[in-house]
C-alpha cells in the first residue's frame, strides 16, 4: 500500500518542488478545514502548557486583573518548588504508591485479558462466544463514578461480600473494605481487571483469528493435547501483539488510574492509595498550593512523555510500528 | 477445526465453559446487587438482607429520584453536552482528518506531529483551571464540552480510514466536473460513514461519562451533568426529607436505596443502546490499533 503511494509521488515529482505558498493557493480550502481544529488545540492544549511556567514561580492567583494576568505578575522562584517537592516525604510516598499500583496492574491486569482471550477463543459455540464477549465488554463503557457506587455497595458494611464472609465464619465482624489500607490496593487491582478484561481481550481475540487452523490439525495428528496446542501455537502467535502492547503500556507507568482512585479513595487509605494525580489535585485545587502542585504535575507529565516516546521508539525498532 | 476430539479435550471444553460462565456471572452480579438494593426497603438494606434479589420490593427509591428536580436537570445537561459535543467534535475532526489524509499536502507531517504531541503532553490540572478562569468559561455550560472537542486518537482513526480510499475515486469525480466541496460531501463523506459512526459513538460515550470538568469548573449546581451529580450524591451525606415526602415513603426510603436507584437510572441509557452499537465499538478498536 505504501509502495503504491510512493510510486505515485514519484510520478508527480513536480509537486514535491511545489512550495508551500503555491500549495496553499491550490489547496486553500483543505488548509481551511484544518484551521478550526488547530485553533481549538492551540487554545485548550497549548496555552495550558505555557501556563506550566507557574511551576517556576510563586503563583498568587489574586494578583493582576484575572487568573491569567496573575501568572505574569507572580514572582519567579526558579527551581525552588522542585526543591521542595523532591525533599518532601509526600513526594516519595505518592510516587511510590503510583509506581506500585501501576506495577501491580501490569503484573495482574495486563495478562488477564490474554488468558480470557485464549479461553474465549476455544469456545466452539459461536452464539455462546458472542454472548460472553458482549457481556464482558459492558463494564468498559460505564464510568468509575457509577462503578465506584456499585462496588462500594457490594463491599460495604451491609453488602454482599461482608454478609457472605460473616455467614461462612471467615470474618467475625463486617469489614469496611474500601476504607482499609490493607485491602484498598488489592481491590483497586481486582476491580480494574473486572472493568477492563473484556475490552482488552478484543485485540488478542482478533489476532487469534489470523492463526492458520491447519496448524492445530497438524498438531493433533502429532498427538498434541490442548495445553500443548495453546502453549506452542496460540501463545507464540500472540507474542508480537503482547510484546507491542506491553512496551506501549510501559509508557504509562506513572498513570495508575486517576478516575478509579479518585472515586474510591478516602482519608484512611491516602497512605497507600494516593497517587500523583490525586495528590496534585488535592494540593492544587484543594489547598491552593498552585505552584507546588504544578511542579509535581510538570514532573509527572515530563517523565510520562519521555516514557511514552521511549516506548514507541523501542517498539518501532523491534516491531516496526508504534502508536502513531 | 479438529476432526477428532480427544477425551482430554472434551474435559477441557467443559471446564472452559464452566469457567467462562462463572466469569460472565461475575460481571452481571454487581449490577444485580445494585438493582436489588434500589428495589428494596430501608430496613432490609440496613439489616444486610439484600444480596442479589430485592427484599420488600418497593419503588419508593425510584419515586424519590424521579421526583428530584436536580436529577432531571443534570440529565438534561448531560444530553445537551453529549449531543453538542459529539456533533461538533466529529465534524471538526472529520474536517481536519480529510486534508491530513492527502499525502501530497505540504505541512502535513508537522501538523500531524503537532496533534500527536498534544495527545502525549498536557499542562495539567492547575494551568487548565487558570486558563478556564481567564477565558471566562468558568461556570458555563460550554466548559463541559468546548475544551474537549479535539481528540487526536479519533483524528488518526478517521485519517487512516480515509487513506484507504483509492485516489482514483476523487480524481475521476474531479475530472467529471465536480468541485472539491462536492467531492468531499457527496463521495468521501458517505464512504466514511462506518468510521464516523464509530468515532461518534466513542465520543458520545466519553461526553456522557465525563464528570471531572463538572467538579472542577462549575459552582452552579444547575449546570452539573449527570455523572457529576452522581459523584456528589455518592460522596455527600444525603438529607432525605427535603421536598414532598409522605411518612410511608420516608419509612421505606434509605440513602443507600436512593443512591442505588440513581445509579440504575443512569445506567439505563448506556445499557439500552449498548446491544445495537457494540459492533461499531469493537470494529473501531480493532481498526484503530492496526497502525
Amino acid at each position: 500500500m505504501e509502495d503504491t503511494i510512493k510510486l505515485k509521488d514519484k510520478k508527480k515529482s513536480s509537486s514535491d518542488k511545489r512550495t508551500f505558498r503555491r500549495d496553499f493557493k491550490l489547496n486553500r480550502g483543505l488548509y481551511l478545514f484544518i484551521v478550526p481544529a488547530i485553533i481549538l488545540a492551540l487554545i485548550f492544549n497549548v496555552l495550558p502548557m505555557l501556563g506550566l511556567v507557574i511551576a517556576f514561580k510563586d503563583y498568587n492567583i489574586f494578583l493582576g486583573d484575572n487568573a491569567i494576568d496573575a501568572i505574569f505578575k507572580s514572582p519567579w522562584v526558579g527551581l525552588e518548588n522542585f526543591k521542595n517537592l523532591f525533599q518532601s516525604t509526600d513526594f516519595f510516598r505518592v510516587l511510590g504508591n503510583t509506581v506500585s499500583i501501576s506495577v501491580l496492574k501490569l503484573i495482574f491486569a495486563f495478562p488477564a485479558p490474554i488468558l480470557l482471550a485464549i479461553l474465549i477463543n476455544e469456545v466452539r459455540n459461536n452464539k455462546a462466544k458472542r454472548t460472553i464477549q458482549s457481556v464482558s465488554y459492558l463494564p468498559h463503557f460505564i464510568s468509575w463514578v457509577v462503578l465506584s457506587g456499585i462496588f462500594v455497595e457490594l463491599l460495604g458494611l451491609y453488602g454482599v461480600v461482608n454478609n457472605l464472609l460473616v455467614n461462612i465464619g471467615i470474618l467475625k465482624d463486617p469489614v469496611q473494605f474500601w476504607a482499609d489500607p490493607q485491602f484498598y490496593v488489592p481491590l483497586i487491582v481486582i476491580t480494574d481487571i473486572w472493568k477492563t478484561i473484556g475490552w482488552s481481550s478484543i485485540i488478542y481475540l482478533s489476532t487469534m483469528t489470523g492463526i492458520n487452523p491447519s496448524l492445530y490439525e497438524a498438531a493433533s495428528i502429532d498427538g498434541a493435547n490442548k495445553l500443548q496446542k495453546i502453549l506452542f501455537i496460540t501463545l507464540p502467535s500472540l507474542l508480537p501483539t503482547i510484546a507491542l502492547l506491553f512496551i506501549l503500556r510501559l509508557g504509562y507507568l506513572l498513570n495508575a488510574g486517576f478516575d478509579q482512585i479518585f472515586n474510591t479513595y478516602s482519608t484512611p487509605v491516602y497512605e497507600v492509595g494516593d497517587i500523583i494525580q490525586t495528590y496534585v489535585y488535592r494540593m492544587g485545587m484543594g489547598q491552593g498550593e498552585f505552584s507546588f502542585a504544578t511542579a509535581f504535575g510538570l514532573f509527572n507529565s515530563l517523565v510520562g512523555f519521555c516514557l511514552i516516546i521511549l516506548g514507541n521508539f523501542i517498539s518501532r525498532k523491534i516491531f516496526g510500528r508504534g502508536m502513531w | 477445526m479438529d476432526l477428532h476430539v480427544t477425551k482430554g479435550e472434551k474435559i477441557f471444553y467443559i471446564i472452559n465453559y464452566i469457567l467462562l460462565t462463572l466469569f460472565a456471572i461475575s460481571i452481571i452480579l454487581p449490577f444485580m446487587n445494585v438493582v436489588s438494593i434500589s428495589l428494596s426497603s430501608k430496613t432490609a438494606i440496613l439489616k444486610g438482607d439484600v444480596n442479589f434479589l430485592p427484599v420488600n420490593f418497593n419503588l419508593a427509591s425510584y419515586k424519590y429520584v424521579i421526583g428530584s428536580e436536580q436529577f432531571w436537570n443534570s440529565l438534561k445537561v448531560s444530553v445537551i453536552v453529549t449531543l453538542a459535543g459529539t456533533i461538533l467534535s466529529v465534524t471538526l475532526t472529520f474536517l481536519a482528518a480529510y486534508p491530513l489524509s492527502k499525502t501530497n499536502l505540504k505541512l502535513r507531517k508537522p501538523v500531524l506531529y503537532f496533534f500527536v504531541f498534544i495527545m502525549l503532553f498536557n499542562g495539567g490540572i492547575v494551568p487548565n483551571y487558570i486558563l478556564i478562569q481567564g477565558l471566562g468559561l468558568y461556570n458555563t455550560i460550554f466548559v463541559l464540552f468546548i475544551p474537549f472537542l479535539i481528540s487526536t486518537y479519533n483524528l488518526l482513526l478517521i485519517k487512516n480510514y480515509l487513506e484507504t480510499l483509492p485516489e482514483e475515486l476523487e480524481e475521476s469525480a474531479l475530472i467529471d466536473g465536480a468541485n472539491k466541496i462536492q467531492v468531499l460531501f457527496y463521495i468521501i463523506l458517505p464512504l466514511a460513514k462506518p468510521v464516523l459512526a464509530t468515532v461518534a459513538l466513542f465520543t458520545a460515550v466519553m461526553f456522557w461519562n465525563s464528570y471531572f470538568p463538572g467538579i472542577l469548573y462549575l459552582s452552579d449546581k444547575s449546570l452539573q451533568p449527570l455523572q457529576t451529580y452522581i459523584y456528589e450524591l455518592l460522596r455527600a451525606v444525603q438529607n432525605i426529607g427535603e421536598g414532598e415526602v409522605n411518612p410511608e415513603m420516608l419509612a421505606l426510603l434509605d440513602t443507600e436505596g436512593i443512591r442505588a436507584a440513581t445509579i440504575v437510572l443512569s445506567l439505563i441509557p448506556i445499557v439500552a443502546v449498548y446491544p445495537f452499537v457494540q459492533k461499531y465499538f469493537v470494529k473501531g478498536l480493532v481498526v484503530g490499533s492496526i497502525k
